[in-house]
């Protein structure tokens, strides 16, 4: 058994031991993944896992680094991506991603990829015709 | 700043290239000849062909304690960096099938599925999928 087998599986044994909490968190993710268009928070997050939502928000972090709302941006930021490079709408794009304020979106979206969903659509249709 | 170019160490920067291109798929993005053993070489992930490169650097035919770290990395098994894949299991079974070796079948780790295997270029690499 290499060094790092060694490492990782006592790593899994002391860090992963708790199934019924991964579980919890991994099926959050999941339900996150599935409906980050809808609406979402953690009083519904921690609703459809039958746990409190301090419970819930304290799991998330510990085992994904991030909280359930860190992790639902991230989400919303990279299908609007994957939305405007196949060519729909910003306003379109901000509404299928779950936000309701097509001026909120554009600022998220600036303040996270660097350019305003305007001028990442222009630039992939730029890269696509090169 | 931005995070543009991660590097890999590699012995051998043509075999290096086949294996990234040829058998994980990556595409070459820039190759710029600096002297007669090396390029300024690098490779992108199709599906995120503005994201990061990978320059496939000859680093340790050219310093020799990048080869000792190299070597050392590999004998522990310990990965010199890790991809993300939406399914280990299903990269696993295409890579053995082109006769790429594991020293980590897929593995569940809490949140996450691992794979390591040899990239033939001295390197171990991580498959990381999220569960």
């Amino acid at each position: 058994m290499t060094y790092y087998l060694t490492q990782i599986t006592r790593i899994k044994e002391t860090c992963y031991a708790n199934q019924a909490q991964l579980d919890t968190v991994i099926s959050t993710r999941h339900y996150i993944d599935h409906h980050y268009d809808k609406e979402l928070n953690l009083d519904l997050l921690s609703h459809v896992r039958f746990t409190s939502k301090f419970h819930l928000l304290r799991l998330f972090k510990k085992y994904y680094g991030q909280t359930p709302g860190q992790y639902l941006t991230d989400k919303r930021i990279e299908k609007a991506k994957e939305l405007l490079d196949g060519g729909r709408s910003v306003t379109q794009t901000c509404y299928d991603i779950g936000f309701e304020s097509p001026s909120s979106f554009c600022t998220l979206f600036k303040h996270r990829v660097g350019i305003t969903p305007v001028a990442f659509q222009k630039r992939a249709i730029f890269t696509k015709s090169a | 700043m931005k995070v543009k170019i991660i590097s890999i160490p590699v012995l051998d920067q043509e075999a290096a290239l086949q294996f990234y291109t040829e058998k994980l798929g990556f595409l070459k993005k820039v190759d710029v000849p600096l002297s007669e053993h090396s390029r300024w070489l690098t490779v992108v992930s199709k599906e995120d062909q503005d994201g990061p490169e990978i320059l496939l650097e000859p680093a340790p035919n050219h310093f020799e304690p990048a080869k000792v770290y190299q070597r050392a990395l590999f004998e522990a098994g310990i990965p010199y960096t890790q991809f993300n894949s939406n399914n280990v299991q299903q990269d696993y079974d295409r890579l053995v099938a082109l006769g790429v070796t594991f020293s980590v079948k897929p593995t569940e780790m809490g949140t996450v599925k691992i794979a390591v295997f040899n990239d033939t270029c001295g390197n171990n690499i991580q498959l990381v999928e999220m569960l």
